[in-house]
Parts: C-alpha cells; structure tokens; sequence
C-alpha cells in the first residue's frame, strides 16, 4: 500500500512540476503536423490543431489536479464549519443544519454541478463554485457526527464548565479529533472532483477548449476518432489513473485511521 | 412505528421545500436578465426596454423573492411545467417523451449492473484472500475510477467503430441502447460489487452462524436464510447511492450517445437558457430522488429497526 502513497504523491507533484517537463507550447498550433501519430518527435502525437499531446497533458495536470485539489479543500471547509455547527448551536440549529445538509443532498451532486455551472455560464470560476457548493455535504455529515459523539465525552464538557467559548471548544477539542476520518472522506472527494472537473469540461460547462483540461481535451478528440483513436485514450488514462491511485491511497489510509482508532 | 413513519415522511416533505427554495435561489440569481430572455424567445427582435419591462411584470420578475417564489411554486405543486421558453411548447408532454427514453435505459442499465456484481460477488466471497477475490476487488477499483463518459467514448470506438458490430448514435430501435446500458451497468457493477462483497463478508462473521451450522442447517439454507438478509441491508442502502450515480451517468452518456432523453433535455435547455425546461427536471429529479430514499429508509426500518434511532 505505501507504493500507492508514492504513487499518488508522484501525481501530485507532477501538477506543480509537469509543466515545467513539457517538451512542447501546449497551445503552440503546428498545422502541417496536424494528427500525426506517436512518433520520436511527439511521443503522444498531436492533436486537430497539430497541439503537442504530451505538453498538454502535462499542462492540464495543472488543472485536472490543481482545480480537484482546491475545490475538495473549498468543500472541506465549508462541512466542517456547517458539520461543527450543529452539535455546538443546539438542538434547533443541528435540525436546521441538518436538514439543510439533505435539501443539498437531494440531489445527485454531478447533476447539480452541471445545472450550477451551465446558468452561471461556463467558466473556470463557475466550475469552482459549482462544485465546491454541491460537495461539502459528506464532510458536513462526518463533522456533525463526531462532534456529537464527542459532545458527552468528559473533557468536552470540562471545557464548557470553564467557560470556554464554542469556538475555542470547536478549534482545540473537536478538530483534532476529526482530522483523521475528515482526511478520508477528503481523499474520496478529491476523486470524485477530478471525475466531476473533467466531465463538466468534456459537457462543455467546465474549462473552456484552448486550455488543456483533460476533460476538455476528450471533447476535442472525440470529433476525430475515426482518423487517430489513440489522441482519446491520452486524456483518460491519466483521469483513471489519477482517480485510482487517490482512491487506493485514501483506502489505505482508512484502514490505517480504523486500526489507531481500534488500539485506543 | 407509525410515528417514526411520520417522522420520516415529513422529513421528506421539509428536505423538498428546501430543495424548491435553494433551487428557485438559483434560478433567481442567474446571470443574465430572465425578462429579457423571454421576451427574446417570445418576439425575436421587439426588443425595446418597455417591451422588457412589460414583460418582466407580466411574468412576476419585479416583485420581491419571496413572493415570485409563491408564484413560481404554485404550479409546480400540481405538477404543472409551464410552456418552454425558446420553442412556446408545453414543457409536459415533451418532458414525457424524453422520460420514456431514460426510464427503460435506466432499468437496462440496473439490471447488467446486478448480473455482473451479483455472481462475482459470490465467486468472490467464496475464498476471501483468494486469486478470485483479489481479481474482483482490483476489476472493481478500477471500474470506479473509469469517467462515465470516457467508458462511452472507449465503448464507441471499440464496438461501433472498429468492429462495426453496434450503433452508436440515436435512440431509433432498441439495439441503439445497448451501448450506453452497458457503460452505465459496469460503472454500477463496480460499485455494487465491493458492497454486496462485504455485505457477504461482515453477514459471515456474524456470531449466531456457527450455532445455527452446528444444529446441522444445510450450508444451502444457511446462506439463503440467514446470510442473504444480512448482507441485505447494506446492499438498500446503496441503492439510493447507485441511484445518483445513475442519473448522473445518464445525463453525460445521453449526450455521448445522443438519446433524446432527460439528460439531453437537460443540456439542451441549460445551453438555451429554457429556464421551465430545466427546472422542470431539476424538480423531477429531486422529487424521483427524495422518494426513493424515503422508501429506502421505510424499507430499513422494516429490515433493522434498530437503524436510525439516534439519528436527527
């Protein structure tokens, strides 16, 4: 398993370094080598525009990953503080937290996220809040069940005799404690982001087509997948590849997570 | 029990009010004057402000939110869509039709997704640890990383144009529909076998089996009495997830495929602006959804009542 965890490290660095790798401009257009397929000089081929493939997959790691990365961090923000609300703002709040967390959950999130993204009228920015607004009801709902069970515990209420206000109880006694299962919850929907980026993209509501999204890059390739099938397995390889190594990692750390809590 | 019955339905009936609200929020707040939309689709180029005008008061834009969304609910409570706003249509009849297009992919697509994972669960399970096993888990990780739309695309490409064997496009006869049944089953069947996998496995720990194996219950009558259930509950539960997966998987491989259903519909306004349109199936969907999952929860009550008694 800690193969895995390398692997899905080596991943993330190559979002912050790939580009830098790239051998080609990834919007550099090379009409007469339009298509061409893997060669020594383009080792991916190149696509309609006669784009280097390798360059752009390189540099659209920068926005598969780098946008998956903000906006599964975006909605762990958000559950947490609607998730700690509840135990900490009573019973009437926790209903109506609650209950608000279900109105959001009424809803498959991806379905949502398309109808978000495509009135707001496509764009990066509306991918971003597309998204991060329909993702934070899995963190919301691991928050507000450990902050209740943790509501009895000894010092919790020790902290609350003291006059602690909620907030301090919420930094010091409940946020350590939810680091562990927020992480796991985290690494699944840092996957699911990835999937979520590049399905928008590929719709036509996400990242709009000369920026080298992986998704994006799909909905280019589609046209021409009688002449060169090769240019649209590049881009969803690296989705599957990068989803499942997240995922596999995020397993890993969840069986590590059970067995602390099981040896306390 | 006709309290907690209660309880949940009216839970349901407060989660759809919100939905309705956050929902209406948002078409609300969406970019672009509505007014003007309409009056576009409704006479092309008479577009002066006072024709905006009279228009953003003859369908209710200008009074305050909470009033506009008293009018924009009402008839939706009687399940009344409206006309389209780009083609003047009624949008009930037309949402019809593309229902019917989803509905029976929908079950197709339900249906190869539990022929898969069913029996592999059950081969799997056999030898936990084992070669099978191993080969299960590692087919249904992987099968859960695969985008929806990317499987259409490699689906496509190896069936329709490299072999020739199926049609890729359109909805004419019931043959176009295999494709896109089968990426939306294997996306289902990888999820469902690592569930039902471990709803085997944790039913086969349960400590009462070994006195029940030791009466001298045939293994056969074991597995469908008392282990079968158990792996059961689980299994409910999911399906509202499998659910979402579903529909979100329809609308991308609907427009891979180019079905007219739901999720074409859907794109399909969102791209024109058809505010009725979209929320026509944004309500549909959440009224589908919250259904269901209100009856998974009545079901899970019958199985384990035990479930959902601390639950808010």
């Amino acid at each position: 398993m800690r193969s895995v965890t390398y692997l899905a490290v080596a991943i993330f660095l190559l979002a912050i370094v790939g580009p830098f790798f790239a051998p080609y401009d990834p919007a550099a257009i090379n009409i007469p080598k339009r298509l061409s397929p893997p060669s020594s000089e383009f080792f991916l081929g190149t696509d309609a525009l006669g784009r280097d493939i390798l360059s752009r997959l390189l540099h659209g790691a920068r926005y598969s990953l780098g946008l998956a990365f903000l906006i599964s961090f975006i909605a762990l923000v958000i559950g947490t503080v609607v998730g700690l609300l509840a135990p900490l703002g009573g019973k009437i709040a926790d209903w109506l937290i609650m209950r608000t967390t279900d109105s959001f959950l009424a809803f498959p999130e991806l379905v949502a996220a398309v109808v978000i993204a495509g009135l707001m009228g496509a764009g990066m920015w509306s991918l971003i809040f597309a998204l991060s607004v329909t993702g934070w009801m899995r963190y919301a709902r691991v928050a507000r069940g450990i902050g209740l069970s943790l509501q009895s515990r000894g010092y919790v209420i020790q902290a609350k005799l003291a006059g602690l206000s909620p907030l301090a109880i919420a930094r010091w006694h409940y946020l350590p404690s939810l680091v562990p299962s927020l992480t796991v919850v985290w690494t699944g929907m840092f996957a699911r982001a990835i999937i979520g980026i590049s399905t928008l993209s590929f719709l036509g509501f996400g990242v709009q087509p000369p920026t080298p999204e992986w998704g994006a890059m799909l909905l280019d390739a589609r046209i021409h997948m009688r002449s060169t099938p090769l240019q649209m397995i590049w881009p969803g390889l690296a989705v599957v590849v990068s989803v499942l190594a997240i995922n596999l990692a995020g397993d890993a750390l969840r069986d590590s997570v059970a067995e602390r809590s099981e040896h306390q | 029990m006709i309290g907690t019955v209660a309880g949940l339905i009216l839970r349901a009936i407060v989660v759809l009010s919100g939905t309705a609200i956050i929902t209406f929020a948002l078409l609300w707040n969406a970019p672009g004057d509505p007014a003007q939309a309409i009056a576009m689709a409704r006479f092309d180029a008479l577009l002066t402000e006072d024709v905006i005008d009279q228009v953003r008061e003859e369908v209710g834009l200008n009074t305050s939110f909470w009033s506009a969304f008293v009018d924009w609910i009402a008839p939706l409570l009687v399940l009344d869509f409206g006309y389209s706003s780009v083609t003047g249509r009624p949008v009930g009849p037309d949402l019809w039709v593309a229902i019917t297009y989803t509905f029976p992919l929908a079950v197709m697509a339900l249906a190869i997704g539990l022929a898969i994972s069913l029996p592999l669960a059950i081969i799997a399970t056999k030898n936990p640890g084992g070669m099978l096993d191993r080969l299960a888990v590692a087919t249904a990780s992987m099968g859960t990383a695969i985008p929806a739309f990317w499987l259409g695309l490699l689906l496509i490409l190896l069936f329709a144009v490299q072999l020739n064997w199926l049609p890729a496009m359109g909805a004419r006869t019931p043959v176009h529909s295999i494709l896109p049944a089968m990426t939306l089953g294997f996306g289902i069947a990888a999820s469902l076998t690592r569930i039902i996998r471990s709803g085997i496995l944790e039913a086969r720990d349960q400590p009462f089996l070994p006195a029940i194996r030791r009466r001298g219950v045939p293994v056969r009558a074991i597995g469908r009495d008392h282990i079968a259930p158990h792996a059961a509950v689980p299994v409910v539960t999911v399906v509202g997830l499998e659910l979402a997966f579903l529909l979100e998987g329809l609308v991308v491989v609907e427009v891979i495929f180019g079905r007219p259903g739901l999720g074409t519909f859907l794109t399909s306004a969102i791209v024109a602006r058809d505010f009725p349109h979209v929320q026509a199936v944004v309500v549909l969907v959440a009224l589908v959804f919250v259904t269901v999952n209100l009856i998974i929860d009545l079901i899970y009550k019958r199985i384990d009542p035990r479930i959902g008694e601390h639950d808010a």
